[in-house]
């Protein structure tokens, strides 16, 4: 009986992958076939994980929970960040999985199958314990995410995929050094090297090179598009095809947050002294910085990819908080706002790709009117809208109300700048609703739907946006799904994070470790 | 030899090989009578049956693969037993010989196909091929300077033959005689390297200063002058020279870009794994006593390579000449894992000592460096020494299985998780923390970094979609050859790296 989740969650990462494997193995099956194998793959994972969240809100008092011990250390379990973002990848897959087998494309089994590779990977980084297999499975991820790019991408897929293997690459590289060094320090061999396990040695280890630190913030910063190194973002999530920017996004994007906070902030303390410092001032210009950045822009996708790049801000600065001050609730608010804003950022990108469809074309000003024929497009993006700029009733308001609430002891200054992008997310996403659906129509849409009228979007579409929008209200009407699951976490890490400010005979436990572990 | 015996009876008696010793090279002798089976089939077989020569010496070379995994067998000797009146002893591991073979094997694959393509024989081809094999594995074990100069030039002369082999095509030829003027000037140096060793040390009284075992003992016991010391210097340029390492990475490009491809990748890998061997049965046998010099003089050399292979790299638009100048960075790679075998002689990665972890790179390296020659020599290309990235165009669609050949191989060299290459990589870099050499984990890190530039630059041609105006281009037939080494190396980049971690 206890094994059956455990079970589930094997069947949840390795269906998708087993799935794909199949597909790109028979390039000619039959499309009928293709296409309800593939959907299999990414309903599956989304009808496991959300139970698996509230099977582990149920049984909070263990800080890992469903693990299984795979061959070669690569367990799965999840723990309390893990089980709500992997619902929420979950959901983003199902999402993107229905969109993708609603396009037309060349190679579509290899295409289907790639998606739930990538799928597959993301759902794996979020379910495992082990620093290298969570590694892994980022590459894992990463690998298909270049390929669909390259080949169904956009425009500017060539640079765009480039500029991204750099940037990761280099990014990777540097949190690799920093979890290489982090074990030699902790003197871990590689099949103990779980977060749990890393945490708890290291919050003994004297010898910490200083630089350790650093590249771990800088290198999971990096495929967190941390500023500066955030500028690979844009422009790949752009190029992408639109499942793959949904689920790189919303998703997989995520892996460099999730590794600042168990690896950085509950081993190394990244939020403190002059790391501390840089890590405000980064947060901080993503915040501002980035916030500007969207203001000029003129292409629908590529506005939506940097706002993705701006929200990612207010999650720094929770954890960052949680860190310097220890405050759980920071932690908390950033584990929320991940949630809700891969929903909404996920929504965003399918439902700008059905703008796409019917105005071909994603430049702003070639755009306008539409809400006069797609009603209920126009209704769906505008509630994404809401959704992502914090409205409340939607996840994102817990989220960023949150960060502002542990913000509230910090100097005045950080909270002007921080409450001031609030209103520069309003005034760009709602320049871009008005561009797109209001005021006149411009001239060569006019022309264009002259000669190829629009429908309004179709059932399969609603069903897909719904699916993300449908989660961001429960969680939004039920901030208790997501907070009971984080809350031991983050208050594990606040107290642990703050053991050196602390006399140091009372140092706490190891914060996924306060309870007997299943090892 | 400077031992002086009574009488011949005594000489003989003394220095006369056991039985034993020739057991311990019966795989060295396989090889090497697998080489002559190739020119004795060419010589008796009707043309129909020709095809059964490249067959012997792959089912050969898979026999002797599968000898040299035999546990416990008379071919793998303790450490310390020296064969043949000490000219030779087993230092490294023998899973080393494992290297070349694997390498020859498949090398023999690429070439099969390409060589009679281009009207070149099959047969003469695989001889010198095995020939060649035969000397490296002789060459890792050897013990004294006159079988390490033997076994060398053996494998030099054969490879000079390999690289001209095309006598048609201008750029074989010519990467021919650059080779031959280069590896002369190697073989000088080296030769000049011992006679200096053997004359500054002869001069103090060792009885055969040509053997490692004396010289390390006398180098030990502080005996080595300037002289001695400049000699050494000589002795690892020549084995750098080999391996590609920097100063001695010049002649790289340029050869591997006229050589067949086939010999190309054994150049690559099968030379380079001779450089890297016997750098380190060099710096860990006879010249370990000057640990202390070589060490800071290898780590600077090898952050130095780490870079200059990669930065070169990056303004290439050759594939060919790309994968030369990465092959001088994995040199550098080699060259950090000796350095920290040098720097802290206990040093291990998950329970792998250094020497294992050189052997699983080069491994890995073997693996991704014929997934990209087999994708290579199936394409067609009027000139096998220009292969310009951009050709690559519309691979994906012309021959998925050729751009997932390329996929997996250029992931792997490039270590990308989770090919084996990341595997291996990852093992030096572990090492090179344990034993605290920051500047040259700095540089490894740098350096894959920038060659993701590169690499991926080759890669995306392949996959990515060709624009809409660009002329649609005829599929590609790969062999079922092609396609079985394709699918066995694609299997092994995969299953490799985790069969190692568990």
């Amino acid at each position: 009986m206890d094994t059956f989740p455990a079970t589930l969650l094997q069947v949840a990462i390795t269906a998708p992958v087993l799935i794909g494997l199949i597909l790109i193995a028979g390039r000619s099956l039959p499309r009928s076939f293709a296409s309800g194998f593939a959907f299999t793959g990414f309903a599956l994972p989304a009808l496991i994980a959300p139970c698996l969240l509230v099977l582990w809100i149920n049984d909070a008092t263990s800080p890992l929970q469903f693990r299984t011990d795979g061959p070669w250390g690569f367990g799965f379990a999840l723990n309390g960040l893990g089980a709500p973002l992997l619902a929420m990848t979950s959901l983003i897959g199902l999402a993107a999985g229905i969109k993708a087998l609603t396009q037309d494309v060349e190679a579509r089994n290899t295409y289907l199958g790639l998606i739930l590779f990538m799928l597959g990977g993301t759902l794996g980084v979020f379910a495992t314990d082990h620093l290298i297999g969570f590694y892994f499975f980022h590459e894992f991820a990463l690998i298909p995410t270049f390929i669909l790019t390259l080949f169904w991408g956009g425009e500017g897929r060539r640079t765009a995929a480039m500029q991204m293997a750099i940037y990761l690459t280099a990014g990777a590289m540097a949190s690799l050094a920093g979890i290489l060094i982090a074990l030699d320090a902790a003197n871990l061999s590689f099949a103990n090297a779980t977060f749990v396990n890393v945490a708890d040695s290291l919050g003994t280890a004297k010898n910490i090179p200083a630089a350790t630190g650093a590249l771990v913030l800088f290198g999971f910063g990096t495929l967190a598009s941390l500023f500066p190194f955030h500028s690979w973002a844009a422009p790949g999530y752009s190029a992408a095809p639109t499942p793959v920017s949904m689920i790189h996004a919303g998703a997989l994007k995520k892996f460099g947050v999730y590794g600042l906070i168990l690896l950085g902030l509950s081993s190394l303390n990244i939020s403190q002294g002059t790391l501390g410092s840089w890590f405000l001032w980064l947060a901080i210009s993503n915040v501002f910085i980035v916030g500007l950045i969207c203001l000029t822009q003129r292409d629908l996708k590529q506005l939506l990819s940097w706002s993705s790049v701006a929200h990612m801000g207010p999650i720094f600065l929770g954890i960052w908080v949680c860190g310097a001050s220890g405050k759980a609730a920071g932690l908390d608010a950033a584990a929320f706002l991940m949630v809700a804003h891969g929903l909404s950022c996920a929504a965003l990108f399918l439902l700008a790709n059905a703008v796409r469809q019917r105005a071909g074309t994603y430049r702003l000003d070639e755009l306008g009117g539409l809400a006069s024929r797609t009603p209920v497009l126009a209704a769906f993006f505008i509630a994404a809208t809401m959704a992502s700029i914090g409205l409340p009733g939607f996840g994102n308001f817990w989220g960023e109300i949150g960060v502002f609430l542990a913000l509230r002891a910090q100097p005045l200054w950080i909270q002007a700048i921080v409450a001031s992008t609030v209103i520069i997310s309003a005034i760009y996403a709602l320049r871009a609703v008005a561009a797109t659906f209001f005021g006149p129509t411009s001239a060569p849409l006019t022309a264009r739907l002259e000669t190829a009228p629009c429908d309004d979007i179709n059932w399969i579409e609603r069903i897909a946006a719904s699916i993300l929008l449908g989660a961001s209200l429960t969680i939004g009407f039920m901030p208790s799904l997501i907070t009971k699951s984080t809350n031991p976490v983050s208050t594990g890490v606040a107290n642990f994070s703050q053991r050196t400010s602390t006399a140091p005979a009372a140092k706490p436990a190891a914060p996924v470790q306060s309870l007997p572990s299943a090892r | 030899m400077s031992l002086i015996f009574a009488n011949i009876d005594v000489a003989f008696k003394a220095l006369a090989p056991r039985s034993s010793d020739w057991l311990s090279i019966t795989p060295e002798i396989a090889v090497a009578g697998l080489s002559i089976l190739c020119l004795v089939q060419a010589m008796l077989l009707p043309a129909k049956l020709r095809w059964l020569i490249s067959a012997t010496a792959r089912a050969g070379l898979v026999l002797v693969m599968a000898m040299a995994l035999v546990p416990h067998a008379g071919w793998k000797l303790a450490e310390d037993v020296a064969t043949f009146a000490g000219l030779l002893r087993q230092n490294l591991p023998c899973e080393v010989r494992l290297v070349f073979l694997f390498s020859a094997l498949l090398t023999s694959f690429v070439a099969d196909r390409f060589l009679r393509d281009r009207g070149a024989a099959v047969a003469d081809y695989h001889h010198v091929l095995l020939v060649v094999t035969a000397a490296f594995m002789l060459l890792v074990q050897s013990n004294h300077f006159v079988t390490f100069f033997l076994a060398l030039e053996t494998a030099a002369v054969g490879l000079y033959i390999l690289v001209g082999y095309l006598r048609k095509s201008d750029a074989s030829l010519e990467a021919g005689v650059k080779y031959l003027v280069a590896g002369g000037l190697s073989s000088a140096l080296l030769l000049m390297g011992m006679v200096l060793v053997y004359g500054s040390l002869g001069a103090v009284g060792i009885a055969d200063s040509l053997n490692f075992t004396q010289i390390g003992n006398a180098l030990a016991a502080g005996k080595g002058s300037a002289l001695t010391l400049a000699g050494v210097a000589l002795i690892l340029s020549g084995a750098a020279f080999k391996l590609g390492a920097f100063p001695f990475h010049t002649w790289i490009p340029d050869v591997y870009q006229g050589a067949p491809t086939p010999t190309t990748a054994f150049l690559a890998t099968a030379s380079k794994a001779a450089g890297a061997f016997t750098l380190l049965l060099l710096v860990t046998g006879p010249f370990v006593a000057l640990a202390p010099k070589i060490a800071p003089l290898l780590a600077v050399i090898a952050v130095i390579t780490l870079l200059v292979g990669n930065l070169a790299a990056l303004a290439t638009t050759d594939i060919k000449r790309a994968l030369a100048l990465s092959g001088v960075s994995h040199a550098g790679f080699i060259l950090a894992a000796i350095t920290a075998a040098l720097a802290m002689p206990s040093v291990t990665a998950f329970d792998y000592n250094a020497e294992q972890t050189i052997v699983f790179y080069l491994l890995a390296y073997i693996i991704g460096t014929f997934l990209t020659t087999q994708a290579l020599a199936s394409m067609p290309a009027p000139e096998d020494h220009r292969r310009p990235i951009l050709a690559l165009r519309g691979l994906m669609r012309r021959a998925p299985i050729l751009a997932g050949a390329l996929g997996f191989g250029i992931g792997s060299l490039a270590g990308v998780p989770p090919t084996v290459g990341f595997i291996a990589k990852l093992l030096i870099l572990v090492l090179l923390v344990k034993a605290k050499l920051w500047w040259i984990l700095g540089a490894a890190l740098i350096s894959v970094a920038v060659s993701i530039h590169y690499y991926f630059s080759i890669l995306r041609e392949a996959v990515v979609r060709p624009s809409e105006d660009g002329q649609e281009l005829a599929p590609l037939e790969v062999s079922f050859v092609a396609r079985f080494v394709i699918g066995a190396l694609a299997a092994a980049s995969i299953l490799g790296g985790l069969l190692v971690l568990s």
